[in-house]
């Protein structure tokens, strides 16, 4: 594949200095955040559109597949380029186009760090709302691929609520315009459509992104309680209380204390569980909804609700929540992140089962989630190095996931399908779904040279192994 | 196909699929029982040239009658009551309702999510909810005849769109029929969930050209405790927008931000002759935060409205667009279209809006979410052209950005110029090859 007129044809058209291809370099784009790895065969930096668009040109008429990588901080193995090929890389085109603050927005190059574009329109009193918690260094580009969330996607959505617009190189190469700075466009949704398609249906080579201005007042709390199950069952009492947060993260004991000893947050040591609680807006209503919160957090047998009394104390409890990967990265070689959702009514049950898979397996697992939106990250502590623990992990977090499913709920609700998760599909979908899908994708990129084999099953499952949802269902015919 | 065109065939295996009663030929929407006898439509609005009327009662007979479709090579229109009559029915073979799909797949009200069957009305909808102090958070016009189908299909909205997003914000799981017949799904019945294609997003407002939704799981907002309507009133709609820009720069976060001009004011109003543009701004939470409202808003604010004052008005602007079949009979012909642009062009949109109105000597009728660029602009017209030529007027004036869909009698309007053929070509065809599904219409 990784023939000398092929990279000399790249470096035409990047530049000399835009083109890997010594193994050693090549070693540092086999991976995402994720477990798996494949080298690619080539790495472009490409400057620009034109560049990008060439680049697909090239590689469709070698019939050379291409996968298209942001920061490659992406826990589903979505920039795995598993079949090698071109692996076009974005961090040459990290410049913002655009503020426009007046229609509150910002058209952006895909290699533009999330973080980053918040910090540049801060001085307006600006901000890009999703927020995951690899913000310091996951880009735009990779966002919408994947549709990526965070803690504050409770209240304001995922990146696909945040996208108005899309440039876009098709797998022919050609460029296309989809929306714009206008919040709704006639026609088909193609801008919805394409968040989210992993980099299957095109290569997003800009994108214009909402941006919302700054809350006027922000209430952080933290909710501690004895038992994960006060804690978890706290969650639903809160919506119930007709009140949506901005951000509703939950922490079990044993991540509480993992990651205090990293962080030093100022979580307590010896809780069975804390809520992080956000919320934002108008100054009156944020002191309100903040009385209400402690009142259902304490009826629902909190130990303790603290309130952070500055942005450093606010700070300091989201560093902790922001920097929890890591720091249970401290303490086993590894650990394998799931990215399941159930209804939030089911996280008490949820977490009792994969306190059971834990014990089942004799694997650790930390629960650090998303409780507002029941966004599930359990993570799973393991030694890669033993063949016998990584198919138990592997094992332990279909299990997690089934059971997600069977609650009524998704296998990833933003870290995407990627090769982690396609061969779960057909436990969510049926044939007829993704064969659907197949057709839209096949309408876009027929030979599957973008992007190659993410998203779709590369076996079927054994069907009879699905069932419909065992959670409570009122069902009404014909009201 | 013509009424004469109708085959005994085709009607056999259209009642074998859906039982006798419920195949019917040579149906216009107009004679269809309404769920609701009060609503007052111009039913003249509603003739359709079809020439046979089914309505399935599931998913699977909706497979049925398009695998037929698709052998017989038969148009295929789908509808529900009838709420979005200003979009014109054109030339089909088979008008198919989802009146029968009201089914509820599950509401889960503690989870704030419910997924019922497309027939479903948005009144039916918000009765289900309501007793939980929940609300489905989109206000088209005619709740009573709007289906979620309906909606979904056309992406209709009404005021709440200002505070509570579209329909593509909240709609988590759709379930349709392809063109060609196939069953599919995307999203599910949870608020976080990127597994798979989004087909949710391509379906709604796709007006039916894409597959026959058979359902739809939404997420639910809880029901304001109180509200009030502030109303703000100016000489000009420069006046009004800086109003405008002034609310978007407060913290405050109202449900809904409607400018209405001083026409469209009179044609829900008669009663009020002055000539004056109304910002609306619809506020909601405890007294401290209505109080917060009235300081934010200040001097600017001439009248403040309540329980059904309140409700009144806002159904009124609700409605808007249906009372326009009725005003239509006294002019020689009238264009209604939705004009969506960035915030900072609803200006230049108006003023070139304006140039018409003058010229034709009619006021010019706009209400509109001016604080997400949606106008809803109609015009009382002497020239039948005169959308087109709005639109090129517009296409000079206004950037890329913008785009219009017109409604009301005659052909869809060519889309926008952010339009991409290549690419909606090719979606179309992947879902509805052979093109059943409306696609004259629109191709």
């Amino acid at each position: 594949m990784r023939s000398s007129a092929l990279i000399q044809n790249l470096r035409a058209i990047a530049g000399r200095d835009a083109v890997l291809d010594r193994p050693e370099d090549l070693m540092l784009y086999e991976y995402d955040g994720g477990v798996r790895k494949h080298k690619p065969d080539a790495v472009v930096f490409p400057q620009n559109t034109e560049q990008v668009s060439r680049i697909v040109k090239l590689a469709a008429s070698a019939g050379i597949p291409i996968v298209p990588r942001g920061a490659g901080t992406g826990l589903s193995g979505g920039a795995i380029p598993v079949q090698g090929g071109i692996l076009i890389a974005f961090s040459r085109m990290n410049r913002i186009l655009e503020v426009d603050a007046e229609n509150m927005r910002a058209v952006v190059q895909p290699g533009v760090v999330n973080q980053t574009l918040s910090d540049s329109v801060a001085h307006l009193g600006l901000y890009f709302a999703p927020d995951p918690s690899s913000q310091k260094a996951c880009t735009i580009g990779g966002n919408v691929a994947e549709n990526s969330g965070g803690p504050h996607t409770l209240m304001y959505g995922v990146t696909v609520n945040h996208v108005t617009g899309l440039e876009v190189v098709l797998p022919t190469g050609e460029v296309v315009q989809l929306g714009g700075k206008a919040a709704e466009s006639a026609g088909y949704d193609l801008t919805g459509f394409f968040v989210g398609s992993e980099g299957t249906l095109g290569i997003v080579t800009a994108a214009t992104v909402k941006l919302l201005r700054r809350p006027e007042r922000i209430a952080t709390l933290l909710g501690i309680f004895e038992t994960v199950d006060d804690g978890a069952k706290t969650v639903s009492a809160i919506t119930a209380a007709g009140i949506t947060p901005a951000a509703l993260e939950m922490l079990d004991g044993w991540t509480l204390q993992t990651v205090e000893a990293f962080c030093h947050a100022g979580y307590p040591l010896d809780a069975g569980a804390v809520l992080l609680i956000e919320l934002d807006g108008l100054a009156e209503l944020v002191e309100e909804q903040a009385d209400v919160v402690r009142e259902v957090c304490l009826r629902q047998h909190a130990r303790e609700v603290r309130r952070a009394r500055d942005e450093t104390e606010r700070a300091l409890l989201w560093k902790g929540r922001k920097n929890a990967f890591g720091a249970l990265g401290r303490v086993a070689p590894a650990y394998y992140s799931q990215d399941g959702v159930v209804p939030r009514t089911q996280i008490p049950a949820v977490l009792q089962f994969i306190g059971a898979v834990s014990k089942k397996y004799g694997l650790r697992i930390g629960n650090i989630f998303h409780a507002g939106d029941g966004n599930l990250h359990p993570l799973i502590l393991f030694d890669p190095r033993d063949p016998k623990q990584m198919e138990m992990v592997t094992q332990a977090g279909k299990d997690i996931l089934l059971y997600c499913i069977n609650a009524g709920g998704s296998i990833t609700g933003e870290h995407g399908i990627g090769i982690e998760k396609r061969d779960l599909m057909p436990y969510l979908f049926s044939d007829g779904d993704l064969s659907v899908m197949q057709s839209l994708h096949d309408a876009f990129n027929p030979k599957s040279l973008l992007n190659p084999q993410k998203i779709f099953p590369t076996t079927r499952m054994c069907m009879e192994t699905r069932g419909p949802a065992s959670h409570p269902v009122l069902v009404q015919e014909g009201m | 196909m013509s009424a004469a065109g109708v085959s005994l065939d085709l009607m056999r295996e259209l009642r074998a699929i859906c039982g006798d009663e419920y195949v019917t030929e040579r149906t216009s929407l107009a004679d269809q029982p309404s769920p609701d006898d009060t609503v007052d439509l111009d039913k003249s609005a509603l003739r359709s040239s079809s020439s046979i009327s089914v309505s399935p009662a599931s998913a699977e007979e909706v497979v049925a009658i398009l695998r037929l479709a698709n052998k017989r090579a038969l148009g295929v229109t789908p509808v529900g009551w009838a709420a979005n009559t200003l979009w014109p029915f054109g030339p089909t073979g088979v008008l198919l309702h989802i009146n029968r799909l009201t089914h509820v797949e599950h509401y889960d009200y503690a989870d704030l999510t419910v997924g019922v069957g497309a027939g479903t009305t948005v009144a039916q909808l918000n009765a289900l909810v309501g007793p939980d102090k929940l609300m489905f958070a989109c206000d088209p016009p005619l709740p009573e005849r709007a289906t979620i189908g309906g909606i979904l299909a056309t992406a209709a909205q009404g005021p709440m769109r200002h505070g509570y997003g579209a329909l593509r914000d909240f709609c988590i799981g759709i379930r349709f029929v392809t063109g060609d017949g196939r069953k599919a799904k995307g999203g599910g019945r949870v608020v976080k969930n990127v597994a798979g294609y989004d087909l949710t997003k391509l379906l709604i407002g796709s007006h039916g050209t894409l597959g026959v939704i058979t359902s739809a799981s939404f997420k639910l907002f809880p029901a304001p405790r109180q509200t009030r309507t502030f109303l703000a009133e100016f000489a000009t709609w420069q006046e009004a927008l800086r109003f405008r820009d002034h609310v978007l720069r407060s913290p405050l976060a109202p449900i809904c931000l409607e400018l209405v001009s001083p026409r469209a004011r009179k044609l829900m109003r008669p009663e009020m002759t002055e000539d004056v543009w109304v910002v609306c701004v619809r506020g909601s939470g405890s007294d401290a935060v209505l109080t917060r409202y009235r300081k934010e808003l200040g001097s600017a604010v001439t009248r403040e409205l309540g329980s059904e004052k309140e409700a009144e008005i806002w159904r009124a602007i609700e409605n808007f667009p249906m009372s326009l079949p009725r005003v239509s009979i006294t002019v020689d012909h009238w264009c209604y279209a939705t004009i969506n642009v960035p915030i900072s062009e609803v200006g230049a949109a108006i003023q070139v809006l304006e140039g018409f109105a003058t010229a034709d000597g009619m006021g010019l009728i706009i209400i509109g979410r001016v604080g997400v660029g949606v106008l809803l602009v109609a015009h009382l017209a002497s020239a039948a052209d005169l959308m087109a030529k709005v639109v090129e007027a517009m296409a000079h004036r206004i950037s890329r950005d913008c785009s219009i869909r017109q409604h009301g009698p005659g052909k869809v309007f060519p889309l926008t110029p952010t339009h991409l053929p290549s690419s909606t070509r090719a979606v179309k065809h992947a879902l509805d090859p052979n093109n059943v599904l409306r696609g004259r219409e629109l191709f």
